[in-house]
C-alpha cells in the first residue's frame, strides 16, 4: 500500500468488495460483538472500536476503505496480539458518546490525552506526539503571525487541542474562535473567507496541505498533547494492556516508524486530478450511500404507514384513552427534532436497556416514529375529509364499521391523502441524511468521507446533491404514476 | 291493524341538553306507507334515523321487524339489512360505478356472488329506469338519476322496510317527478315505508297515514284526506296554512 495510484485494478476491486462485505457484516452484527470485561486474555476476541470519520491522516477513506495512521497502528497491534477489531467510523463526538454508552469497546480517533478525559476514560501509552499549528489561505499575505489576527475570526475543531490553544491566546491577540466539527469544513471556511485562519493538529494540517487543500502554514508548531487509545474507565483492561504491549513491540521493531513515514513524510497523492476523475472515483461509495439511504427510507416509511394508520384511527376514535395516546404520540414526535431522537436511540437507549442498538435500528426507529407522527395527521385529515354521509350510507346497508372503513371511507380518504403521503416520503428521504450524525453510512455521509480525504468539498457536495435530486425526481415520478394508476 | 312492522314507544332523544324527541309513540303496520311532515327542527329526520339506529336512542323502545333496536345485544348490522334508507344527499360512493354501488352490500355480506349481485343490480336499475348507466360513475349522473340509483342500492338487500329522509329536497324541481314516480311504484308494490317529506301533494297521494310532528312530539296523525282536509290541532292548521 505504498502508493494506491499504482495499485493494480483487480486489487482495488477486491478491496472494494471487502469493504462492502465488512459494511454488510456490520449491519447484520449490529450490536457490539463484544463487551468483554474482566477477562485476562484478548486472544481470538473481536472488539468494536469507534473512530472519527474525517481526521486525515489518522483516519480517512481511500477508495472506500478506512485507512490512516490510527487504522494501521490498530490493525498491526491487533494482529500482533491476536485479537480482531470491527471499526465503526462514527465521527469524533459520536464515537466518544458511543464509548460512554458501551456501544463500542474502545476509541482511537487522534484523541489528545487530557486531564479532563482521564476522569472518564482510561488511556493507553501515548502513540503519537502532536502539536497545534495555524494555517491561512495560500494567497493570504496579510496574516503572518498571531498579532495580525486582531478583530478577525478563526476556526478550530470542537473539543480539540487546537480549540483550547486558540481560545487561550484569543484574548491576548483579540480574535474570535468559531468551532466546527470537521477538518474539511474548517479548511473550506478559511478558503471561502468566512474565517481567516484555522488552528488544527499539525499532522492533519500537514497532510491536508500536501493534498492540495489550498492552505499554508505561517507559524511554528506549538508542542502539545499526545494521542492515546481510550477505553471506558475501569473496563476492557485486557484490551488496553494488549494495546500498550503491541505498541511497545511496534516501536521496538520499527513498524511504528514505517507507518508514520508512510503518512507524514510522503503522503499518498490520492486526490483525483479532475472533476470526472472525482466522479468516477467516488461513484461506488456514493452508490452504496444512496442504496443505504433508499433502504432506510423505504423501511422507515413502511413502518410509518402502519403507525400512521393506527394512530390516525386512534385520533378519530370515540374512545378518549385512544385519542389521548394518539395525541401524545403525535405531539412528542412532531414537537421534537429528528436529530434529538437519533442521538437518543443510538446513545441513550442502550444505556437504559443495557444492550447495544445497531445504527440501522436506531436510524429506522428515528425516521419511522417521526414520519409516523406526520402520517397519523395525514390519515386523520384524510378520513375526516370524507363526507360523514358516506359512512352512514354504508352502515345503513348493514356493513360493519370496519368493512365500511375498508370499502368506502379509506379508498376515498387515501385518494385525498396521496399527495401529502408522497410529500412525506420525500421529506423522510431527505431527513435520512441527518442520520450521518450517528455514523449511519447514507449518501451525504459517504460524501463527507470523500471530501474528508481529498478536501474537494464543493465538487463532492455538488455530486451528492445531484444524486439526491435525481433520486427524488425519480421517486416523485414513480409515486405520481402509481397515484394515477391506482387512484382513478 | 294487521302485522306490526315498526313499533316505537316513548322514544326520547337528546343531543346534550337539547331534547329533540320528547316521547314518541308510533306503530306502523306491514305494507303501510307513512309520511312524516312538520316544520324544520321538529325532529322528523331524527325519528327516522332512530329507526335504524343511525342515532343512539336516549330512552324508550324501538322494535323494527321483530328486532328490539334498543337492546344493546342486538346485531344492529343484521337489523339494517332489513331496513333500506335513502338520504337527502344521495350519499352514493363516488369511487365505485353505479352497479358496484348496488353490488357492495350483497357481495360484502356474502349474500350473493359477484355474478348474481351484478344481475340483481341490473334488474334493480331497470326498475328505476337506469339500466344503461350501470357502468357509469355517480359523478356523471344528474341529481334525479343519483337518487334513483340510491333507491336501487337501498333495495339491494331486499329489505322489508324503506326509510326516505327528505329524498327530493336536494333536487332541482324538474327532477323531483322522476324520483317520486319510483317511490310511488315502490309504495304500490306493498313495501312498508316511512317518508320524511316536504312534498305535501305527494304525501296526500301515496300515504296511508300522515304524521304531523312539532317540537319533538307527534302533534296529530290520520288519513291524508282527514289531516289535510280537516286538521284538528291549531299547530297543524298553522303549519298547513303556510305550506299549502
Amino acid at each position: 500500500m505504498e502508493n494506491t495510484k499504482t495499485a493494480p485494478r483487480p486489487r482495488l476491486l477486491t478491496r472494494w468488495i471487502a469493504a462492502l462485505a465488512i459494511g454488510m457484516l456490520a449491519l447484520v452484527a449490529g450490536a457490539p460483538a463484544s463487551l468483554a470485561q474482566g477477562s485476562d486474555s484478548v486472544e481470538g476476541k473481536t472488539f468494536v472500536i469507534g473512530t472519527d470519520t474525517t481526521f486525515a491522516p489518522f483516519e480517512f477513506r481511500q477508495d472506500g476503505e478506512l485507512t490512516g495512521i490510527d487504522m494501521d497502528i490498530l490493525n498491526t497491534i491487533a494482529e500482533e496480539e491476536g485479537f480482531k477489531v470491527e471499526v465503526r467510523s462514527l465521527g469524533f463526538s459520536a464515537a466518544l458518546a458511543a464509548l460512554s454508552a458501551n456501544q463500542v469497546d474502545g476509541v482511537i480517533a487522534g484523541m489528545s490525552i487530557t486531564d479532563e478525559r482521564k476522569k472518564i476514560y482510561d488511556f493507553s501509552e501515548p502513540y503519537f506526539e502532536s502539536g497545534v499549528q495555524m494555517a491561512v489561505a495560500k494567497n493570504n499575505e496579510d496574516i503572518k503571525g498571531y498579532e495580525d489576527l486582531k478583530g478577525k475570526t478563526v476556526v478550530a475543531k470542537t473539543g480539540s487541542e487546537g480549540e483550547t490553544y486558540a481560545k487561550s491566546i484569543a484574548g491576548k491577540y483579540g480574535f474570535q474562535v468559531k468551532s466546527l466539527d470537521q477538518s474539511a469544513t474548517m479548511y473550506e471556511s478559511v478558503k471561502s473567507g468566512s474565517a481567516v485562519a484555522v488552528f488544527d493538529d499539525y499532522p492533519v494540517l500537514a497532510y491536508g496541505i500536501a493534498q492540495g487543500n489550498g492552505l499554508k502554514t505561517v507559524t511554528d508548531k506549538v508542542p502539545g498533547g499526545s494521542y492515546g487509545f481510550a477505553v471506558n474507565k475501569g473496563e476492557n483492561t485486557a484490551l488496553l494492556a494488549a494495546f500498550n504491549d503491541g505498541l511497545a513491540k511496534m516501536k521496538a521493531n520499527g513498524e511504528y516508524q514505517k507507518i508514520l513515514d508512510k503518512y507524514l513524510a510522503d503522503p499518498a497523492a490520492a486526490a483525483p486530478s479532475n472533476f470526472f476523475d472525482l466522479v468516477a472515483k467516488s461513484f461506488p461509495a456514493l452508490m452504496t450511500g444512496l442504496w443505504h439511504t433508499l433502504v432506510v427510507t423505504a423501511a422507515s416509511f413502511a413502518i410509518a404507514m402502519v403507525l400512521g394508520l393506527l394512530f390516525g384511527f386512534f385520533k378519530i376514535s370515540s374512545n378518549i384513552v385512544l385519542r389521548g395516546i394518539a395525541t401524545t404520540f403525535i405531539n412528542i414526535f412532531r414537537g421534537t427534532p429528528l436529530l434529538l431522537w437519533a442521538f437518543m436511540f443510538y446513545f441513550g437507549l442502550p444505556q437504559l436497556l443495557g444492550v447495544g442498538i445497531s445504527v440501522w435500528t436506531a436510524g429506522i426507529l428515528t425516521l419511522s416514529l417521526n414520519a409516523g407522527a406526520y402520517v397519523a395527521e395525514i390519515v386523520r385529515g384524510g378520513i375526516q375529509s370524507v363526507d360523514p354521509g358516506q359512512l352512514e350510507a354504508s352502515r345503513s346497508l348493514g356493513l360493519g364499521y370496519g368493512k365500511s372503513m375498508q370499502k368506502v371511507v379509506i379508498p376515498q380518504a387515501f385518494k385525498m391523502m396521496t399527495p401529502s403521503l408522497i410529500n412525506q416520503l420525500i421529506i423522510s428521504l431527505k431527513d435520512s441524511s441527518l442520520l450521518l450524525a450517528i455514523g449511519f453510512t447514507e449518501l451525504l455521509y459517504q460524501g463527507q468521507q470523500i471530501y474528508a480525504a481529498n478536501f474537494r468539498v464543493t465538487e463532492t457536495l455538488l455530486i451528492v446533491g445531484f444524486i439526491y435530486f435525481i433520486a427524488i425526481m425519480a421517486l416523485t415520478k414513480l409515486a405520481n404514476y402509481a397515484d394515477k394508476r391506482f387512484n382513478k | 291493524m294487521s302485522n306490526v312492522k315498526i313499533q316505537v314507544s316513548d322514544l326520547h332523544k337528546s343531543f346534550g341538553s337539547n331534547n329533540v324527541l320528547k316521547g314518541i309513540d308510533l306503530d306502523i303496520a306491514e305494507g303501510e306507507v307513512v309520511c312524516v311532515i312538520g316544520p324544520s327542527g321538529s325532529g322528523k329526520s331524527t325519528l327516522l334515523r332512530c329507526l335504524n339506529k343511525l342515532e343512539d336512542i336516549t330512552s324508550g323502545k324501538v322494535v323494527v321487524d321483530g328486532f328490539d333496536v334498543t337492546d344493546p345485544k342486538v346485531d344492529i348490522n343484521e337489523v339494517r339489512r332489513h331496513v333500506g334508507m335513502v338520504f337527502q344527499h344521495f350519499n352514493l360512493f363516488p369511487h365505485m360505478s353505479v352497479a358496484e354501488n348496488i353490488m357492495l352490500a350483497p357481495v360484502e355480506l356474502k349474500k350473493m356472488n359477484r355474478t348474481e349481485a351484478r344481475a340483481k343490480a341490473l334488474e334493480l336499475l331497470e326498475r328505476v329506469g337506469l339500466k344503461e348507466k350501470a357502468d357509469a360513475r355517480p359523478s356523471s349522473l344528474s341529481g334525479g338519476q343519483k337518487q334513483r340509483v340510491a333507491i336501487a342500492r337501498a333495495l339491494a338487500m331486499a329489505p322489508g322496510i324503506m326509510l326516505f329522509d327528505e329524498a327530493t329536497s336536494a333536487l332541482d324541481p324538474e327532477m323531483v317527478g322522476e324520483v317520486l314516480q319510483v317511490i310511488k311504484e315502490l309504495a304500490d308494490s306493498g313495501m312498508t315505508m316511512v317518508l320524511v317529506t316536504h312534498e305535501m301533494g305527494f304525501a296526500r297521494e301515496v300515504a296511508d297515514r300522515v304524521v304531523f310532528m312539532a317540537d319533538g312530539v307527534v302533534c296529530e296523525q290520520g288519513k291524508p284526506e282527514d289531516l289535510f282536509g280537516n286538521p284538528q290541532q291549531a299547530r297543524t292548521q298553522d303549519f298547513l296554512s303556510k305550506v299549502l
